[in-house]
C-alpha cells in the first residue's frame, strides 16, 4: 500500500491533508487513535517548514510518501526549503514549573516520541526525512 | 473548531470541541487573552469535545495558564478525551495543569 500526497506550502493545506491521512487510516486499517498521532507528526513537521522554512514567498512543493508493508507503516517528507535537521533539535525541558516552562520545541519532541525511527538526508538541496512506525 | 463559553458559578466555563491546531489556534488565543484582560480570574476548559491538538493549541492553553496564574486566577481543564491526555502526558503537561474528569469537580 502506497500514497503520494502533494501539497504546496501553505497552512490551508493543512486541513486537505488532515482529511487524506484519515481517509488512509481508515483504508489501510491503522487504528484511529495511531492514525490521529500521524496526523500530528505530519501537521508539525510540515507547520514547521512552512513557517520556518523557505527565504523566499513563492510557491513550494512538500512531497509526502506514505506506505504501509505489513506492520510497518513509512512515512517520507521531501521538502526544497532549507537545511534542517530535526534530529539535531534540543528536547525541550518538559519538567519545568509553570514559569519556566518555554512556548515552543514542542512540534518536533512529538514527532520523536510518536515514531519508531526517523532518519534525515540532505540531497540535492532537498531535506528528506523517513519516518518509520509500527503498527501493532 | 467551535469556542463557546458560559458563566458557571465564579468560574467562566469555555467549550472546546472539534480541531485545535495551527489553522485555528489564533481564534482561541484571541478569545482567552480576550477574557483574561476583561478580568476574567476562574476559567474552566471543558474538552469533552475535542478530538485533536497539536503544539500550536498546546502553546495557546499554555500561554493562558502563564497569563492567569501571574494574575493570581485558576486556569482549569477538565474531561480530556484519551487521545488527547495522551499528548498531554507526552509534553508534560498533566504535571502543569490542573486537569479534572468531570466539569463538577473542575469548577469547584
Amino acid at each position: 500500500m502506497e500514497r503520494r500526497i502533494t501539497i504546496v506550502n501553505q497552512l490551508a493545506q493543512l486541513d486537505e491533508l488532515a482529511a487524506a491521512i484519515e481517509a488512509i487510516s481508515e483504508e489501510w486499517d491503522i487504528p484511529m487513535s495511531l492514525g490521529m498521532n500521524l496526523n500530528l507528526v505530519l501537521e508539525e513537521l510540515v507547520t514547521n517548514i512552512i513557517f520556518y522554512g523557505y527565504v523566499d514567498t513563492n510557491e513550494h512543493k512538500i512531497i509526502i510518501d506514505l506506505s504501509r508493508d505489513n506492520s510497518i507503516f513509512r512515512m517520507q517528507i521531501e521538502d526544497d526549503a532549507k537545511e534542517f535537521n530535526p534530529l539535531l533539535m534540543a528536547e525541550p525541558n518538559i519538567e519545568n514549573s509553570i514559569e519556566d516552562r518555554k512556548i515552543g520545541g514542542l512540534g518536533i519532541f512529538f514527532v520523536r516520541k510518536i515514531m519508531d525511527t526517523m532518519t534525515y538526508e540532505r540531497v540535492d538541496n532537498k531535506n528528506i526525512l523517513t519516518m518509520t512506525k509500527t503498527i501493532e | 473548531m467551535e469556542v463557546t463559553d458560559t458563566k458557571k458559578g465564579n468560574f467562566l466555563v469555555i467549550n472546546l470541541s472539534g480541531r485545535l491546531d495551527t489553522s485555528n489556534y489564533g481564534e482561541l488565543e484571541k478569545k482567552l487573552i480576550g477574557f483574561i484582560d476583561a478580568g476574567e480570574k476562574e476559567i474552566a476548559v471543558d474538552c469533552s469535545g475535542l478530538i485533536y491538538i497539536s503544539s500550536s493549541g498546546l502553546r495557546v492553553l499554555l500561554m493562558a495558564l502563564k497569563k492567569i496564574t501571574s494574575a493570581g486566577g485558576k486556569f482549569h481543564l477538565c474531561c480530556l478525551q484519551d487521545n488527547i491526555r495522551e499528548i498531554f502526558e507526552i509534553a508534560g503537561f498533566t504535571s502543569i495543569f490542573r486537569v479534572f474528569d468531570t466539569l463538577d469537580e473542575a469548577i469547584k
